[in-house]
This record gives C-alpha cells, structure tokens and sequence, in this order.
C-alpha cells in the first residue's frame, strides 16, 4: 500500500523563531500520524481577533521527564491544531529542528505552538466557567526533559498556567517529574495528567486489564502524592482523578489518547445513567459482570466480574489493536460501525500496525481528548491570575498593578515579564520574548524596563525604551501585530539591548510600578570548562560570543578566572557541550575555541576544631587576632544556602533556629559578626571575646578580611564552606592610627587561614544523585559503571507491575564526566541516567598529607591557578609571641 | 677597593662631576646595593675632593630606578629637574657563545631578528657585532638596538651615549644606578615615534628603529639577559612578536615565555575585574617621571566619564598593609615608572593597574586587541578618552557572570566637588541608614566613600556614647608591644 509517511511536527521556538517544521524523526517501527495535516490557516488578523478573548486561553506547558515522550505528543496536537499562516499552509515540509535535538531525540530549548481549536457546543454543554464562544487558542510550551535543561522549563512554567504532566505508564513519576512538578505547583500553575505510551501495554508487554489499572493507578497516586503536597486555598485541590477527567490516556507515538469522558458519553445512554455518574463507575472499585449486569463496589469473584475499566475503555481498545494487527478486518469493520468510527476506503486497505493506527487515531484522536481536557480543565489567563498575582507581584496586592493582573485587565497598565531571550536570525540580537499579564504592549510604545536588580524608586537597572515591533507567531512565520493584550505571550523587537535575560515591562509613565517576581532555578551550574580562542585575534569574538550565550541561557554562568581564563559553568556535561556548540557556531560565527576539559569546583572545610588558639601580628606588630575554627553543625550551612539563615535574619528568629536545631548557645547565636564568601555563603565569624576595647573598631576589618579568605581557602583557593571562625581575642593598639584597615584586615586573613590550617582542613567534592532506569539484565553493568567512577547505590526497587529497576546512586561529579556514555556502553543502551547535583561530600584524606588523594587533588587545582605548587605553610600565617 | 671602583664606575662619575662643577650630589641606590653605598661615597669624595658634598639617599620613596627628585631636594642637591648621570653595572656575558645563539636563530628562523638586551650587557655589544660579522659577514637580517643615553639634563638631553668599555666579570647583575634619573631615562619617549619613513621604538632604555612599512611583528626579538622586568616589559608590550631570550647565566637559549604570557592574561583579568569598581583610588607612584601630573589628572578625567569616583592617594611605595588602609577602593591605578608599573600580589586587597590598563577598563566599547602599553606617555600623546554615549547598552561583567547596571553618570555629577557640598551629602548619608551594608562594605556597593563611610558599624568618635561610660577605671597592658609584660610571662611559663 500508499508508503507510510512519518511526519512529526515539530516547532522550535529557539533557533527557528518557532518556525512549523516537519522532521523525520527515526521511531520505532515507523509510525505513522495523521496523512493529512489538518493544521489550522489563519491570517494574522484572525488570530489576533481570538487572543482579545481571555476566557478562551489556555497557557500551558507540556512537562515531563526525559524520553517520556512529550515532543512526540505535542507534535501530534500540532498536527491537529496548530495555527500557520494562510500563505505557507502548503510548505510545512520545512527542516528547521535544532540538527542536534534530532541526533540526540531529546529536547533542547523549549519550543512554543499555538493551536485552535474548535470546541461543539455539545461538548461544551457541561463546561461550567466564564466562556466566550467556542474558539480556543491553546499557547503551548513544550520544554526539555532533560534535567541539564531544567532552567527553561523554569522559563516556560512562569509564562504559563497549567501544565500536562507526561508520564510514561510503565515507568511512572520519575525524578525530572517531581522536580518540574514541584517547580509548577509552586508556580500555581494547575496541572493535568496524560498517562502516556500506552501502546507499549498493549503491544510490547501484553499486559492483562487489572494488571494495566494496577500500574495506571500506581502511576497516578505517585503523582497525586506530589500534588497533594502543595495544598493551596486558592488553587484548590491539585490533585488529578481518572473520573473527573483530569487524566488521559495516551499513546503519543500513535496518535490517539483518551479521557474517560470519551467512554462515559459512549455509555451514558446505554445505561441510562448521566455522564459523570459513569465517568466514576469507570474509575476505582466499580465492577462490572455482564451476566448479572449489576454494578458492584467489590469484585464478586465470578470470571464475567470485571472493574469498569478494564471491562469498558481497557478490554475495548485491547480487542481493537488485537483485531487490527491480526489483520481480521471481517470483524474489524462491524466493530468500528458499532463505534460510529468510518474510514476512508484507502485506509481500509492498510494492513497490520498501520492499520491499527490509522483506526485508534479516528476513533479516539490523541489531540480531541487532550485539547478538550486542556480547555475543560486548565484555567485560563482571565482565571489564573486571580490567584496567580500573590506569587507573581512584588510591590502592595491592592495597587493599580495588582489589580489590573488580578483582572487581567487589557485596559489596565501594562505589566508584562520578559521570560527568556530568544536569538533571532539576525545575528547577534534576541527578541524578549513574555507574557503580558495585564494591559496591552503595542508596536512603537514606550516601556520602562525593569531589570532584576531595579529597586523601586530607583534608577538601577532601569530604561526607558521604544518597543519596535511586537511580534507574534503563526506557524514557522512571525507576525508584526499591533499590539498583543493581556493573557498572551509576545515577543519584542529592540529591546535586547536593555534586557539581560529577564525584565518586568510596564508603561513609560507607570513610575510607581514594582516588578513582577524574579524566577528560581531548580538546578545550579557545578561543571565549568574554560575556553579560549584558537588564533588570539579572535578574543573580541569570544568575549561577543560569550555574553549572547549568557543572554540566549538563563543558566549558563560565563565568567572568568583570577588567572584571566574565560568560564563557562552549566549544569551538566550535555547542557555545557550545547553551550559550546552555540558558543562557537552561533555566537562566535565559527571561529574555533579550545575548550579545556571539564573543572569541577571544591570547597575547603574542616574536620575538627582548631587543635589550639592562633595568633597573628599586624604588619606593624601593635595587633593581635586569636582565633579557632571549628566545623559548623551538620545541616547548618544547608540551611545557610537555603536562606533559612542569614545575615538579615531577625536576631530573634535566628537564634531560636540556632539554640532549637544546632543546639547553640542562645546568647553565641546573637554574636555572629557576619557570613561569606559574599556575605550570604555557609561559613561565618563569631565574637566570643570578653571585654575587649576597641573590639567595635576593628569589626568591619575582620569582616571584610573574612570574606577576602573565605573565598580563597588556604588549600587551593577554593571557596570554604561550612566553617565556624571564633574570635578568641584580640589585642589592639591604644592608638586608632594603629589599629586601621591596614593592619586588621590582612592579619584577619592570615589568622583564618591559620585556624584552617591548625583544623584538620578537607576538601569537599560536589556529589550528584544519579537516577537510573532500567531492566534486570542491565543492573550489572550499571553496577560495574559506577563502581568504578566511585559511585554508591542506595537505593534499588523495582518498579512494580514492570521489569523495570529505578536506582538511585551518589555520583562525584568529578567522576561524572563521560558516565553517560560509559554507562550506555556496559548496557547496551538500556540505561540512561539523570544526574542532579545534590549535596558536597568531605573527601576523607589530608591534603596536607604528603602524596594522598586529596593532595594531588590540591596540587592539581593549584597548578592550574597558576598558584604556587606548594601551599604556603602555616608558619606564614601564625606568629609566636 | 678597586673592585668597587669599576664596579660602581666611580671614576668615571667623578669625571663627570668634575666636568659639571657640581657641589652638592646625592647618591641613590637600589635597596639591595645600600650596603656599599658608604664605601662608595668615601671613594667618590676621594675621587672629587672635599669642595664637593657627597650624600647617600638612605630610603627611595619609590623605586630604585626612579630618581627620588624630592628627597634630594631637601639636602639641596644642584639638581633640581634633574641632572642625572647613571651607571650601570656589567654583568658576565660569553660574547662567542651568544654571538652562536644568535646566529643559529637567524639561520632557524624566517623572520628578521632585533636584538634587544638587558642595560648591564650593553658594554658587550660591539663584542656581539663582531662576532656575528666575522663567523657570517652576510648576515643583515639582524639588526641591534643602540642604549639610548647615560645623562640626563633638565634642557636637553645630551647623547652622551658611550658606554665605556671597561673591566667585565664583576658579580652584579640588575641595574646599578647611580644619581640617575634611570625612570626618566628609560621611558623618556614613547616606544614609538615616526620619524620620516623610519618609526622608532625607545624601551627600557635601548631604542631601534625600523622601516615605516614594517611592522614588529615581523620581528623575531632576540633578548639578552635575565628573565626579569625588563624583559617582562618587552614581553608584555611585543606580545605577539616571536621572543627568545638568551639566558647569560645558563648560556642557553630558552623559547618559554608562558610565565609571561599568564602575567598578561592576569592583567586581562585585572581589566575585567577593575570594570566593575565604582571607587577607584590613582596612587601616585613617581614624582619623577615627566607627565606625571597630566596623567593623574586624565585618568581622573576619565574616571568621572565612567560615572566612578576617584580618590588620588600618595602612599610612597605601595603594599598590602597602605592599600588596606583604603578599603573601600576596589581597584587601584598606579601612576609610575613603566619599569615597575606591573604591581600584583595575593596579598592585595584591591587589583592595582596601570594607567593603560585603566583605559581599557573606564573607556566601554574599548576592547582588548592585545596591544600593551607600560608607558604612560603613550597615553598622554593619544587622544582625549572619548566620553561614549552612556547607557547604550548593560554592560556585561565577567566576573559576576552577568549584565550589571554602571552607577548612573548624572548621579554623580549632582555631587559638585565644593567643600560645603561634601558635608552636606556626608550629613544626609550618615542619616539614612542604608539597606544593605554588606553589599556595600564587601561586594562594591558603595558608589563614593561616604556610603562605605555610612555602612560602616564603627565611624570613629562620634561623640555620642551608646554604651554607659566604663564601671571603674583598669589599668591597662605595660611593656613594649613585641611582647607586653603580662604576655611574656605567660610564655615563660
């Protein structure tokens, strides 16, 4: 028969400005989507006629973990719905993926799509909300799995209000998942659930219907456990249930996906019930015997008892696919009459899997089922941002600003955030790309610009500036419109050179406006590289280059080294080789770099409390500072790095959390003098001197010669981490001449590294927690991999219902480097881990200890400082009286 | 004695001393050579008799290699702006295994070869050219760099360029200075200058010139000497050129100069960090080399068009302990001799840069092309830093890894400079109590030094006692503070 076209739609808002593509994407056994593309052809005018309607808007991302297959399932909504514009309808053949993203299959940059759709009015018949006819316009944001790339699902979590959670059925909540998920509820964006690859159930693993509900249940209570975590009165209940047609059922691969909506109208009638009272016989402990044909809240044993699942959406869709790839289309045809489906008589001649595609997308399209859950069950911007503006508005909730994105006000002031910087064809400029969440941004308006360091009443990190063009997508063109109001996401021409990466947008006039919250990432960048230019002309390119490549990635760090090397640090080895890619083929127009291997960063701590009080001299020998260090509690620099404890704590409220959770002297708690490196970080000084003169004076000095050596520990000059500095005492010079910045601040540096030094000092190696899935036959090698990259398991389960194991290991990411790769090789491919980095732990051996680990690890960090080999010895930092 | 009398030149100086009438001199010597300056001295007034007042300049307020003008002054040395006469000393130099090393380079290499040199060798040059034209009287594709000149004058300088050939195998190495103006000598003109077709290079003290169509880097640099500043300074300033340095002690030609190299990408680093400063403090490291004052005063000018502050601070020579005295700068510009320009330590608070190195940094959309200047002449001769349109775009700061905001330019402006003014702004700071002192007295939050001043938690006597006075009166430590009475009995014990 006719070939088996593979087109998966695919728009990547990235590199393509969200141009409509199809790529052929290499999936298991060809799969086949719908022949014919039904994508929506609109002018410009008409789809800026639909985003006035606020009740009629569904932001939404799609999340998941990685390889659950949520490009996949987007792409088949695309193909359904997605909006292009008029003149290109026939040209959608279009190649514009990211090269890399297909080599990989996995997503990069979060892409955007909008999609209409049509809704009946029976369909709409039970919707209960505030409408405004029965056109949609669905925003859509399919965003990585991959956790290295978590950062831009922050990005596209901020700009939208619900999300679709993808699940794969077998393998169930995974740690991408949750993280993304956590992130969302957090967010307040409301979440639905798609339970996806259902075709694996009953293809590739032949399960039986109770089995299948089993696993589907498990699947949904693991996430509902989640949900139920974030209880919120304005949200109201997160969680997601079968019967209230808040899950779907998904086969993203094959185009076709159910909610139990679908069944109940089928069933309604026949049993004379309405259709929520079936939608929960359908779900749960309903069963069903057809000889009795009594409904039962138990399973009454008799072999006809079957769960009203299994019975009437399981054992129906099962008996169709079996049908199908049997090829008994005797049968097939009176079954699909009996369904009201009808195929075109070309596709009644394909055979097989082809067959059975082509069946379940026109009996149960993947893109009706979700749309409709999306559009019945997802709020829209009107509705969202009631209670969405607490999260979102920094400044008073009953201001102006306040009220008008409470509102979603078009007519009020603009208030509008610019999520993310999107490189354009053009080289070298970005469009901001945004939400407005109130009012209406227009071509040639006047914005004032508030970056993230504005500070209200201030001129910090504030502009003034025209909006060039707004811009919209339709398809793979971009649109100039008028203007975009409230409720929609937009991007800009001509303010690039204004934004960094994120800004809040308001109306030139507006001056009492507060900006919109800044966004949190989940992950940080703990794998750095440096890089330098091949031919030395070429640093103005790098230097051009790198400051794109920060503007383009919200979490990319470029820096640079005391030594005058440029960094890159990303959160991973995959998210750090994209960056260079981009580096040098879009941001640096090819010109090459060497790329040093991957560095990893340590921290300095100690083990014990300082074995005697030190004592340095001032330059001029007048002054004396004695000290002691002395690890901080276990937890404590935790809580330091979460914000629990810091330096603007109420003196009150710190010193409970000190005295109740670390056991500290109450009164000790009220002497800490400061925290570093930079005043926030996880090591601090304490004063336990008694009745010094003059002790006030030299404060500051100690302090700043603090923050000066906690950034540069005594070993390698890396940051310390978790050590407490006691003030024993001091003895100062009568004269205030004597006793200035001068002579305090270079003795406090030297008498820490001194009381490091004389601690028992470690180094501290960032960890990541490494989350594998895979089969039985693969656990050996996964075993031997981490062995021998110094990996620990500690947790190992099979997840029930599967053959699937999920292993949680400890990873030094030092060790990290290639894991991916070498792990795949020893399983043959069936492993694929997910490293997030997760905590520092101490290295047991002493770097001051001639020829032990943790000294060539010191020695090795020096050399390429450019640091003298040797670490400068404690005589050079403690004076004797 | 006659060791140190060709060593330290001491007849030929009081030749010179003689020839000029001079009574009153001052001798100034390099901290590691004080040891015989009064030997020196002794010989010298042997040599000139007692008509003539001989002194010895115990401290040099800079460097070695900068005439300290104000100290002689104060004995009233004739010298006012400045007579110098300058020796230097000579080091050991195997002419015959140089002149091979030489030749071997210019066979290996395709380029053409400049030999620059170490001052202490220049006695062996004519040696040096001998030899290469007798093994190779071919040979023009070397070309030597000539000394520039020995005596300075305050009207014109005399070329009394002749060094004189005398007794080698002397122990001392570095340059030996006597009553010179070696910083004025040395940087007297700017590393290039065009003269008809030829352009001229003047660098530490020796100077070529090559053809206008010519470029440096088409120039192998073959150096003489030890791996020292000045062969920093060639390195630094010639850092795409092909270097080799010829090792006198070693006797062997070592290609490595990745030391350098690091120190230039250090300097990079510097650049980059003192870009973010918003108060900056211009040491005045010479009060000898001409110019001094123009430059302090543009890199002021240039300071205010970035929108930062400047403070000018005369410190003598700089060190930790003198720096820290200024916390609240948080980079510092050295305004000295190209010779000792180059300041960097760990020991640093806040990076200290040269003038150019400030150019770079305080002019936006200057960028790195990987031309150096030590000299802060070159500076004065260009062009007027021209002030770039403010706020064109976030500047991007690579050590906080991200865009920052530069402190607005008319902020600062509304700050006029008159006394009254400053103690108004100092009353309204003191009074505000600021939101984050952190940021300010440790992350460079403070645009002037009366933020640091208010974000400070001790501001000096203010007169207010917070705490009640003291319950009775102690008495306090005795002894000296090496060690006060009660401490040394404790380690006694």
């Amino acid at each position: 028969m006719g070939r088996v076209s593979v087109l998966l739609l695919r728009r990547r808002l990235h590199s393509s400005l969200g141009l409509v593509s199809a790529t052929l994407l290499g999936s298991g056994g060809g799969s086949t989507l719908p022949k014919e593309v039904k994508m929506v052809k609109f002018t410009a005018e008409e789809l800026r006629r639909i985003m006035d309607k606020k009740n009629n808007i569904r932001n939404m991302s799609v999340i998941a973990h990685v390889d659950h297959g949520k490009s996949t399932l987007t792409d088949s909504l695309v193909a359904a719905a997605g909006i292009i514009a008029q003149e290109v309808a026939g040209d959608v053949r279009m190649t514009d993926t990211r090269a890399d993203e297909a080599e990989r299959g996995i997503t990069i940059k979060s892409t955007g799509i909008s999609l209409y759709y049509e809704m009946t009015d029976e369909s709409l018949k039970t919707y209960k909300g505030v409408r405004d006819g029965n056109e949609y316009l669905i925003n859509l944001i399919d965003s990585p799995g991959h956790v290295d790339f978590s950062s831009e699902v922050t990005a596209a979590l901020r700009i939208t209000d619900g999300a679709l959670v993808v699940v794969d059925c077998i393998e169930g909540v995974c740690v991408q998942t949750e993280t993304v998920l956590r992130q969302a509820l957090g967010e307040r964006i409301r979440p639905v659930l798609t339970v996806n690859k259902m075709d694996r159930c009953f293809l590739e693993l032949q399960v039986d219907g109770e089995e299948a509900y089993q696993t589907f249940s498990r699947v949904i209570e693991n996430a509902n456990v989640i949900m139920a975590t974030y209880e919120d009165k304005l949200l109201g209940d997160v969680q997601v249930y079968p019967e209230k047609g808040t899950v779907a059922f998904s086969a993203g691969l094959h185009g076709w996906a159910f909610t139990l909506t679908n069944f109940a109208k089928m069933y309604a009638s026949k049993f004379g019930v309405d259709e929520s009272k079936m939608m929960e016989r359908l779900w749960g402990e309903n069963f069903f015997d057809p000889s009795t044909k009594k409904w039962t809240t138990k399973n009454t044993g008799s072999p006809t008892c079957k769960r009203g699942f299994v019975q009437f959406c399981y054992e129906p869709i099962k008996q169709i696919i079996n049908t199908c790839m049997n090829d008994q289309k005797d049968k097939l045809w009176p079954m699909l009459q009996k369904l009201n489906v009808t195929m075109k008589s070309d596709e009644k001649e394909l055979m097989g899997k082809a067959l059975m595609k082509r069946v379940m997308q026109t009996w149960l399209p993947a893109s009706t089922a979700l749309l409709e859950m999306m559009i019945f069950h997802l709020p829209s911007p009107a509705t969202a941002q009631k209670y969405r503006v607490e999260n979102l508005y920094e400044g008073p909730l009953d201001d102006v600003y306040a009220t008008a994105i409470r509102n979603c006000d078009p007519e009020g002031p603009l208030m509008l955030y610019v999520s993310k910087m999107i490189p354009a064809s053009d080289k070298g400029r970005f469009f901001a790309f945004g939400r407005v969440f109130s009012g209406r941004v227009a071509t040639g308006m006047k914005v004032r610009i508030m970056g993230p360091n504005y500070v209200p009443g201030q001129k910090k990190d504030l502009y003034v500036k025209s909006v060039q063009r707004t811009v919209i997508w339709m398809g793979k063109k971009q649109e100039s419109v008028e203007d975009v109001p409230c409720g929609n996401t937009v991007a800009m021409v001509g303010l690039d050179q204004f934004i960094t990466k994120n800004a809040t947008l308001t109306n030139e006039k507006e001056v009492d406006a507060c900006p919109i919250r800044a966004m949190k990432f989940s992950v940080s960048p703990v794998v750095r590289v440096a890089v330098q230019c091949k031919v030395a002309s070429d640093l103005p390119k790098l230097v051009e280059g790198l400051k794109r490549l920060a503007k383009s990635d919200p979490m990319v760090l470029c820096t640079m080294e005391e030594s005058g090397e440029h960094i890159i640090a990303g959160a991973g080895e995959l998210h750090l080789e994209i960056c260079l890619k981009d580096l040098q083929e879009d941001f640096m127009g090819g010109a090459e770099i060497i790329v040093s291997p991957p560095v990893v960063s340590f921290r300095e701590t100690v083990l014990e409390k300082s074995c005697r009080t030190v004592m340095s001299k001032s330059p001029n020998k007048h002054n004396r500072l004695y000290m002691e260090a002395r690890p901080l509690e276990e937890g404590l620099p935790e809580a330091i790095d979460e914000g629990r404890i810091g330096p603007r704590d109420d003196p009150k409220v710190r010193s409970k959390i000190l005295s109740e959770e670390f056991g500290w002297d109450k009164d000790l708690a009220k002497k800490i003098w400061c925290f570093g490196p930079e005043t926030t970080g996880p090591n601090m000084v304490v004063d336990m001197c008694k009745g010094v003169q003059y002790l006030n004076e030299i404060k500051d000095s100690v302090v700043a010669g603090f923050q000066w050596a906690s950034k540069e520990g005594a070993l390698a000059e890396e940051n310390m981490r978790g050590i407490c500095f006691e003030v024993c005492d001091v003895v100062l010079h009568a004269d205030a001449i004597h006793r200035g910045g001068g002579q305090v601040i270079p003795t406090a540096r030297r008498v820490i590294y001194a009381s490091q030094l004389t601690a028992k000092p470690r180094l501290l190696e960032p960890v990541y927690l490494v989350e594998i899935q895979a089969p039985e036959n693969a656990l050996g090698g996964i075993y031997g991999v981490l062995n021998q990259k110094r990996g620990h398991v500690f947790e190992e389960m099979q997840r029930p219902g599967t053959p699937l194991y999920n292993i949680k290991a400890y990873l030094p990411v030092i060790e990290s480097f290639g894991f991916s790769s070498t792990l795949r090789a020893a399983t043959s491919g069936q492993a694929f881990p997910q490293c997030v980095f997760d905590h520092w732990d101490m290295m047991s051996s002493d770097p001051l200890e001639a020829g032990s680990q943790a000294a060539q690890l010191v020695l090795d960090i020096r050399k390429r400082k450019g640091l003298k080999e040797q670490m400068t010895p404690l005589s050079e930092f403690e004076d004797k009286l | 004695m006659d060791d140190l009398d060709s060593r330290y030149e001491v007849s030929r100086t009081a030749a010179f001393l003689r020839g000029r009438a001079y009574t009153r001199v001052a001798l100034q010597f390099p901290d590691e050579m004080l040891q015989d300056a009064a030997a020196v001295a002794r010989a010298l007034r042997r040599e000139v008799g007692s008509g003539v007042k001989v002194f010895v300049m115990a401290d040099t307020a800079y460097n070695s290699c900068c005439v300290d003008e104000v100290g002689a002054s104060h004995i009233d040395a004739q010298t006012s702006n400045l007579p110098a006469f300058f020796v230097f000393g000579k080091a050991p130099l195997d002419v015959n295994a140089c002149a091979c090393s030489l030749l071997e380079c210019s066979r290996k290499s395709n380029k053409r070869i400049l030999v620059l040199y170490g001052l202490e060798y220049a006695y062996a040059l004519d040696d040096i050219k001998r030899a290469i034209q007798e093994s190779c009287p071919a040979n023009s594709e070397v070309q030597y760099a000539d000394v520039l000149c020995s005596v300075m004058s305050p009207s014109s300088i005399s070329n009394e360029g002749n060094e004189c050939p005398q007794s080698s195998g002397t122990s001392c190495s570095g340059d030996l200075c006597i009553d010179s103006d070696v910083a004025a000598f040395l940087t007297n003109c700017s590393p290039m200058e065009q003269s008809g077709s030829m352009r001229k290079y003047n660098l530490g003290g020796v100077t070529w010139e090559i053809a206008d169509e010519d470029n440096m880097d088409d120039y192998m640099i073959f150096w003489i000497g030890q791996d020292n500043s000045a062969f920093a300074n060639i390195v630094l300033t010639f850092n795409k050129c092909e270097i080799v340095r010829y090792d006198t002690i070693a006797n062997h030609l070592s290609s490595d100069i990745s030391h350098l190299m690091k120190v230039l990408r250090r300097r990079y680093y510097l650049v980059e960090k003192a870009k973010d400063a918003n108060i900056i403090g211009i040491l005045v490291g010479t009060l000898g080399v001409a110019g001094y004052l123009h430059i302090i005063e543009q890199m002021k000018e240039l300071i205010k068009a970035a929108g930062k502050k400047s403070y000018t601070l005369v410190m003598g020579r700089p060190n930790s302990a003198k720096l820290a005295n200024f916390p609240e700068c948080e980079v510092f510009v050295y305004v000295s001799c190209a010779q000792t320009a180059l300041l960097d330590s760990k020991e640093f608070l806040a990076p200290v840069i040269t003038p150019f190195e400030a150019v770079l940094a305080f002019s936006r959309g200057r960028e790195w092309t990987g031309e150096y200047l030590l000299d802060f002449k070159d500076l004065i001769s260009s062009n007027k830093p021209e002030i770039v349109s403010t706020k064109e775009e976030a500047r991007f700061s690579f050590i906080k890894g991200g865009y920052v905001e530069d402190s607005c330019l008319q902020e600062n402006e509304e700050q006029s400079e008159t006394s009254l003014s400053l103690a108004e702004v100092t009353e309204k700071a003191l009074s505000i109590e600021s939101p984050n002192k952190d940021a300010i007295l440790y992350q460079g939050g403070a645009l002037t030094s009366i933020d640091y001043l208010k974000a400070r938690s001790y501001r000096g006597l203010s007169g207010e006692y917070e705490d009640p006075a003291p319950d009775s009166v102690l008495a306090g430590r005795t002894g000296r503070a090496a060690g006060y009475s009660h401490e040394q009995t404790e380690s006694a014990q």
